[in-house]
């Protein structure tokens, strides 16, 4: 069943890429009706996930290339669905708020099939080799993407992005050989030993000390160029802006995730002893994150930027959250990942329409934008909703998220906790000077009568919008898929100062 | 029937979300077709169910036992968080007061508003406020109570910024928004930190642990403080009061709601924190302190406004910052008293102004005067609430001032200096801002200014009969200080109001008192006529701070930390580009950045392990 996901965009992209000349106009309704398939298949999944188990579901075991230890074994569990869902999502939302006379549509089209099959192979991979050929698989596509429809510095962007992801692929295949060797080396020869690379066989436990937290580190290296960690997010910004906006959606609400997902999924539940022993440093780089990407958004000019820096602070939180490893914190993390997906996903959208509308991104030349005849109402409330999700009001998906984020790892780290909790009122500073620059304010007379925004253009922000309103207020189905399978990951995780603090 | 209507109580607050949901279904679109009108009436009809199901509730539920309902939300984890509500005569009196008042402030907006589009918005968040309102009176868990209090900052920040290409509007918003977040965030640490030391968030049980617990007196100042915080921004007790008098520069239909009962619900929140905040002596001296100085600070602010709304905001804070203090010294009955008259008398206070704005176009209090002829049934409104605001006799607020004069003698007596100081400084505010309208000789402004349409007029005369009937209300209710009543206390109570109106009126009543009353020299006025300068010591501290390391980051960003751009150097040696930011012998800079950011990372990351690696 979970094959399906890899096959359909496959398929997809193939259909999409081959379609008759001349047909251009019909090339975007073969792929949204792609995306909308692969959209309903997960939702599908989701009623058949049993979320009282704690084992893989879905699973599927082929032999593949055994001599190297690489075998076709597949699964989910409540880490990995909710993103894979949340990645057949935004592939649809992606697709749908490209613009209709997009250059080259097969190519466009077919690459973001690709990276779709990428992303969710990378996290139904169970097997080591697998999930690096699927993370490496995504790269060229999206170098494509950013390149080929970028914006004016792509050349630049685009290959900043790939060779600082490329680095992290080499680290983390690095990392994953080195489990391998190092793991069985006292028993077989890994060579010879068809499963060293399969999740479930994988052992830690006859390394000695220092040999986990070297792969430990070079894993944490490599996961966080991805995520992005400061001081290994230099790329991001880049990227982020120069990306077309339905690019950017990708790269932000789904391809960061990626390397949170293996942070936490070959990170923490590989090395959870070391895990619980390098927490405290962790802790302190989220925090350190979260703090610098609220202060670097501060003193963005160009709203776009802004967006992309917000996102650094925000996946900080995941961090924060996964090194705390208590049972509420990790559910946090996974929350906070699908919920800033959306967030900035609706965001990044918002910001393309007003870049197309009004022409500019620039905080001090956009003005008035809430006005009712002339200006981009609809627009304008949904980015207030946007923003101020981002910024966590209650009510909206990104309050619930980090609220838990909050209160799960509080009992372990209370300061770099708090720090978060100061630096969620510094998003709110910067979202503050977004909405006020960009909605509030009086109407240029000179720039005014923009085009009117079309209904297929809001329709993601809609959708994307009741998503981030309705799991607000009954976050209960964002965390149901989660809970069992959190709960029982940190079982073997223990901070040696939780105790301490929480019965304080 | 009664009970079918007791049951459901918990659906006042959803009336008036629905309200809210219609209206703002008349944002642009739906407004060409029908005009921005019906959204009002909508949300009056609605808001109208509200009341009369809590009107009709409270009667039934008079004088029996609070009732408790909890439902949960969200269960994960281990983390259970309940939707805990309290229902009793007492909550629902509050839900029937917001209701009523927001009635109102609703119709009167028919009048104030009438020429404007935004109704759909202005009504939609009324609506939103009253909801939540409405829900912070039946919410009995500290979780929720924080939720709301957040929503009613966000919605305080679009209420306010409701005519947003006004510049004024614009900063107003914003810094209600951002200095109530900082309180509310501060909360926010608190809320996290009290689960893992009492385990539930339910205000009734959480008295019963603080009754108990035995906690690190470090930690309970530390969360009480933090508890302390979040009503201190909502109510603008200093130093995060700015925000209320910038405002004044929103609609005034939702002035009359913020400033009579929305700023009440921060002290409401206070309120049922008090045992928590039990636990460290700091907590009341601190309440107490912040009290009193927002108290006498803002009465004196309050004198030196020439703008006639910011000169009714400050006696908003300078009366949170008696309830403050009454909360503070343990005198809860008699801060929910006060927070009552209170409201009734800055909502027709508030009223009055508005329509007196609304036809004189201009708020420069020197520019008016000689109203009273033209304006009888306003002047005599806004004499009714400056009455029942101050302690005068038998009206509403001296009675509620005199139980708590009472008290303080017994407990703090330094605190009725201030008490008498406030009520001495604030008559003489009111009685200000009543002879430069009224008083006098018509001004160029003031020549054509007759009553104001029937929606405003209505309900102002309707608030001042029932500000006239206060006092027998509280009667009924048995909080009367009768019996025990202190005849040198309610003497001096009553003297320092006939000093500070006397002097009032004799200074800005007489023609031969040269005017503009100049109070010591410029610089002292300017001081309180710029709110102690507290805008521009924000400019100047916190904000100057946050501006300029964020950009310094932002610098380190771009020039140090982006090692990026030596693989642009890379990439250049890969793709044969030329890009502008490889700059020839700086590749070798960057990719040493690179290399040290990298070994940065990892040496951190290990660094405290290293002891236990080769030690």
């Amino acid at each position: 069943m979970l094959s399906v996901l890899l096959l359909a965009p496959v398929i997809g992209a193939g259909i999409v890429g081959f379609w008759p000349k001349g047909k251009d106009e019909q090339v975007r309704g073969v792929a949204l009706t792609i995306a909308t398939a692969i959209f309903l298949w997960s939702i599908w999944l989701l009623t058949q996930f049993d979320i009282t188990s704690t084992k893989l579901q879905f699973s599927q075991y082929l032999p593949w290339a055994e001599p190297i230890g690489l075998s076709y074994n597949i699964g989910v569990d409540g880490l990995s669905l909710p993103l894979v869902v949340l990645n057949s999502i935004l592939t649809w939302i992606a697709i749908y708020s490209t613009k209709k006379d997009i250059a080259r549509p097969r190519f466009y089209y077919a690459l973001i099939f690709l990276v779709n099959a990428g992303v969710a192979g990378s996290f139904i991979a169970q097997n080591l080799l697998l999930f690096f050929l699927f993370y490496e698989l995504e790269l060229i596509p999206l170098y494509f993407l950013i390149a080929i429809w970028g914006g004016e510095k792509r050349a630049y962007a685009a290959m900043k992005f790939l060779l600082y992801t490329a680095l992290s692929g080499i680290l983390i295949l690095a990392g994953f050989l080195g489990i391998a060797w190092l793991g069985n080396s006292g028993t077989v020869a890994w060579l010879n030993h068809y499963s060293a690379f399969d999740y479930q066989a994988i052992m830690t436990k006859g390394l000695s000390l220092e040999e986990k937290i070297l792969l430990l580190t070079v894993l944490l290296v490599g996961f966080g160029i991805k995520i992005p960690l400061v001081p290994l997010h230099t790329w991001l910004p880049d990227a982020y802006v120069e990306a077309s906006p339905p690019i950017a959606i990708l790269l932000g609400g789904i391809l960061a995730k990626l390397g949170a997902y293996g942070l936490i999924r070959f990170g923490m539940q590989l090395f959870p002893d070391t895990w619980a022993l390098m927490a405290p440093g962790l802790a302190v780089i989220g925090a350190f994150s979260v703090v610098y990407g609220a202060l670097s958004a501060i003193a963005q000019k160009d709203i776009k930027r802004m967006v992309a820096y917000s996102s650094i602070g925000h996946m900080g939180y995941i961090l924060v959250a996964a090194a705390s490893g208590t049972p509420l914190s990790l559910l946090g993390a996974v929350a906070q990942m699908v919920s800033h997906g959306l967030i900035l996903a609706l965001l990044f959208h918002l910001v393309g329409i007003v870049e197309i509308k009004v022409g500019t991104r620039e905080l001090d030349v956009l003005n008035g934008l809430m006005n009712p005849i002339r200006g981009l109402p609809l627009t304008s409330a949904l980015l207030i909703l946007g923003g101020m999700a981002s910024a966590g009001i209650p009510g909206l998906v990104g309050f619930a998220a980090e609220f838990i984020v909050f209160q799960g790892s509080f009992s372990v780290f209370p300061i770099p906790t708090l720090l978060c909790i100061l630096a969620s009122g510094l998003t709110a500073v910067y979202f503050v000077i977004l909405l006020n620059r960009t909605c509030f304010g009086k109407l240029d007379n000179k720039l005014a009568y923009y085009p009117k925004v079309q209904w297929d253009e809001r329709i993601p922000a809609f959708v994307l919008a009741v998503i981030i309103f309705v799991l607000g207020v009954q976050p209960n189905w964002l965390l149901r898929w989660s809970d069992t399978t959190t709960t029982a990951m940190v079982a073997n995780i223990s901070l040696p100062n939780a105790k301490q603090i929480a019965t304080k | 029937m009664g009970n079918l209507l007791l049951d459901t109580v918990w659906f006042v607050p959803i009336y008036t979300i629905i309200g809210s949901v219609f209206s703002f279904l008349w944002s642009p679109g739906v407004i060409r077709r029908t005009g921005p009108r019906p959204a009002g009436y909508i949300n009056i009809f609605w808001t109208f169910l509200a009341f009369a199901h809590s009107l009709l509730v409270l009667t039934s539920i008079w004088q029996e036992p609070a009732r408790q309902l909890s439902v949960t939300w969200l269960h994960a984890a281990g983390l259970n968080i309940t939707i805990d509500l309290e229902i009793s005569s007492l909550t629902v009196g509050v839900m029937a007061l917001i209701t009523g008042l927001n009635i109102l402030a609703q119709v009167y907006a028919i009048g104030y508003m009438e020429m404007d589009w935004g109704w759909a918005r202005f009504y939609g968040l009324l609506g939103l406020f009253e909801s939540g309102m409405c829900g912070l009176a039946l919410c009995n868990s500290l979780f929720f109570s924080y939720v709301i209090l957040e929503i009613l900052t966000l919605g305080t920040y679009l209420l306010v910024g409701i005519w947003f290409n006004q510049s004024l509007v614009v900063t107003g918003a914003r810094d209600a928004f951002l200095t109530k977040r900082v309180g509310d965030l501060i909360l926010l640490m608190g809320v996290v930190a009290l689960l893992p030391l009492a385990g539930t968030w339910n205000y009734t049980e959480l008295a019963a642990w603080a009754e108990t617990a035995k906690i690190d007196p470090g930690v309970a100042t530390l969360l009480s403080l933090a508890l302390i915080a979040g009503p201190l921004g909502k109510c603008a007790q200093f130093p995060l009061h700015l925000w209320l008098d910038e405002a004044m520069e929103g609609p005034v239909p939702a002035s009359i709601v913020r400033n009579s009962i929305v700023v009440g619900m921060g002290a409401w929140v206070l309120i049922k924190l008090q045992p928590v905040l039990a636990l460290s002596p700091l907590a009341s001296t601190v309440i107490i302190l912040v009290g009193a100085v927002t108290a006498v600070g803002a009465s004196a602010i309050a004198i030196a406004q020439i703008d006639i709304k910011r000169s009714l905001s400050y006696s908003v804070s300078a009366y949170m910052g008696l309830v403050f203090i009454a909360v503070g010294t343990d005198q809860v009955q008699t801060a929910l008293v006060l927070m009552f008259t209170y409201a009734i008398a800055m909502a027709l206070l508030v009223m009055t102004i508005g329509g007196i704005v609304w036809n004189n176009i201009t708020q420069d209090l020197t520019k008016y005067g000689g109203l009273w002829s033209r304006r009888p049934i306003t002047g005599i409104s806004y004499l009714v609430g400056a009455a029942s605001l101050i302690a005068f006799p038998p009206l509403g607020g001296f009675w509620a001032l005199l139980q708590m004069a009472d008290k303080l003698l017994q407990t703090q007596p330094w605190l009725l200096g201030v008490l008498l100081l406030v009520n001495g400084l604030t008559t003489f505010g009111v009685t200000r801002e009543f002879s430069l309208i009224f008083g006098g000789k018509p001004k160029q402004m003031t020549v054509r200014s007759p009553e104001v349409l029937w929606p405003m007029t209505l309900p102002m005369t309707l608030l001042m009969g029932f500000a006239l009937h206060v006092p027998l209300l509280l009667l009924s209710w048995q909080v009367l200080p009768l019996v025990e009543v202190n005849i040198l206390v309610a003497t001096a109570l009553v003297a320092s109001t006939a000093i500070g109106g006397g002097l009032g009126g004799y200074i800005y009543l007489n023609e031969k008192w040269e005017k503009p009353v100049r109070l010591g020299s410029q610089s002292l006025q300017d001081f309180f006529a710029y709110d102690l300068y507290t805008a521009k010591l924000y400019r100047l501290t916190i904000v100057f701070v946050v501006n300029l390391v964020s950009q310094i980051i932002y610098w380190i960003d771009r020039y140090l930390v982006d090692g990026a751009v030596n693989l642009v150097g890379l990439a250049t040696v890969f793709s044969g580009q030329t890009l502008k930011y490889n700059v020839t012998g700086k590749t070798q800079f960057y990719a040493f950045t690179l290399l040290v950011s990298v070994a940065a990372f990892v040496i951190f990351l290990i660094w405290p392990l290293l002891p236990g690696i080769w030690g």
